[in-house]
């Protein structure tokens, strides 16, 4: 055995150092369970605030509309939009609409589900015979890429529907006369040629009759321009029917 | 945080090193007392794990090391008499040990502690690197120095 092991051999740890801090390490682990215990209260209500708050913040997200898409044949529906593209409601503007909301599950899917499922079911599905016209508007800032993708359906292709775009002050405007704003919107165009048509007409109107107006007032215009022009070239005057300008 | 259990059985395997590493640097048993316990704090609230016995062991000799470091980097603590060190042991020292202690307490810190480590605990200089952090060269150089300051107060039959 070299020197300075031997030299060292007997310092040891004595019984005594051992017990106590056995003793203390005991007395140690003592109080951090007491402070452990002590804060725990305070630790699971900072832990259930947390969780509400982000629950809450998180849920108020999903729940916010930011984009709005109008479903019109005669059955006007407008589906509000979340950030993630899901439905998070539905809103009916007529009879058929109520009737189709009550029967067709439109909420919590994606917008594009919720339009799929609108036109597969039958109480959609019957409404979309011969000379309906299927109208789909868009308030969004991202109205470009849901139009495309809307265009792009095959649902869609197949009833040859039209889409538009709008805008969230006409969205308000139509609201406030109970009225959805792809409607709407049809009425203001409708309105460019025939002044006298009024909301309460068009609440009775299917979107196919009011775009049959608006053709047919745009070829009675487009008619009486030409009749004007020649009129003006021999010197008299024409008189318009049914649409002003 | 470690149980009850392994607390006791590191106890029994590594009191006598942690006690022996505190003995070759601290002036009294009050401050061996406080440094003991707080290797065995440090151990205790180790959350990680030990790949062996070894492992542990040379966890064990570092942060006692580390903890005599630590202790005496307070001004007042820094005052290291070896006689009197070894006068607190003296019921476990004989005259011969107590020569060979009294020229390895004088030693430099750093020496003590690879004195220590390679003659008592056996490591290797490579080990000893590990233990202390530092590069194997600089252990090979401080051993060398370590050995000719003994031989001058020792003799050449030291070891």
């Amino acid at each position: 055995m070299n020197p300075i092991r031997k030299s060292m051999e007997n310092i040891q740890a004595s019984e005594e150092l051992k017990q106590n801090t056995l003793r203390y390490l005991h007395e140690q682990q003592q109080k951090n369970r007491r402070v452990r215990f002590h804060y725990a209260p305070a630790y699971a209500v900072a832990v259930i605030c947390f969780l509400l708050l982000v629950g809450t913040g998180g849920y108020s997200v999903y729940r916010k509309p930011v984009s709005y898409i109008s479903v019109d044949v005669n059955p006007s529906i407008e589906l509000n939009i979340n950030c993630f593209g899901t439905v998070v409601s539905a809103v009916a503007y007529n009879d058929d609409g109520r009737n189709i909301i009550e029967q067709v599950p439109l909420k919590n899917v994606s917008y594009m589900e919720a339009i799929d499922r609108m036109l597969k079911d039958e109480s959609c599905n019957k409404y979309l015979k011969k000379d309906a016209l299927l109208v789909f508007t868009v308030v969004s800032d991202q109205s470009e890429k849901i139009v495309e993708e809307l265009s792009g359906n095959k649902l869609f292709q197949s009833y040859g529907a039209l889409t538009y775009t709008s805008d969230s002050a006409c969205m308000h405007e139509a609201h406030q006369h109970e009225m959805s704003f792809g409607k709407y919107r049809t009425y203001l165009e409708l309105l460019e040629y025939d002044k006298s048509v009024t909301i309460e007409d068009c609440h009775g109107m299917t979107m196919g009759e009011m775009h049959d107006r608006i053709a047919s007032c745009s070829h009675n215009e487009q008619t009486e321009k030409k009749q004007s022009h020649h009129s003006n070239s021999q010197g008299s005057h024409g008189s318009k029917h049914g649409c002003d300008d | 945080m470690k149980s009850a259990e392994e607390i006791n059985c590191a106890m029994e395997t590594y009191a006598d090193m942690v006690r022996r590493i505190c003995f070759v640097h601290l002036k009294n048993r009050d401050d061996t007392e406080d440094v003991f316990q707080n290797v065995y704090m440090k151990y205790m609230l180790y959350e990680g794990t030990f790949e062996s016995r070894e492992h542990e062991k040379a966890w064990f000799a570092r942060v006692t090391i580390n903890a005599c470091t630590d202790w005496l980097r307070g001004f007042s603590r820094r005052k290291w008499v070896p006689l009197e060190v070894i006068a607190e042991e003296s019921e476990a020292i004989d005259d011969a040990s107590g020569e060979v202690l009294e020229v390895v307490l004088k030693l430099p810190e750093k020496y003590r502690n690879v004195i220590y480590l390679h003659y008592y605990e056996g490591y290797s200089a490579v080990e000893i690197a590990g233990i202390l952090g530092r590069k194997e060269n600089t252990i090979y150089t401080w051993l060398a120095r370590a050995k000719e300051l003994l031989r001058k107060e020792l003799g050449g039959e030291w070891v």
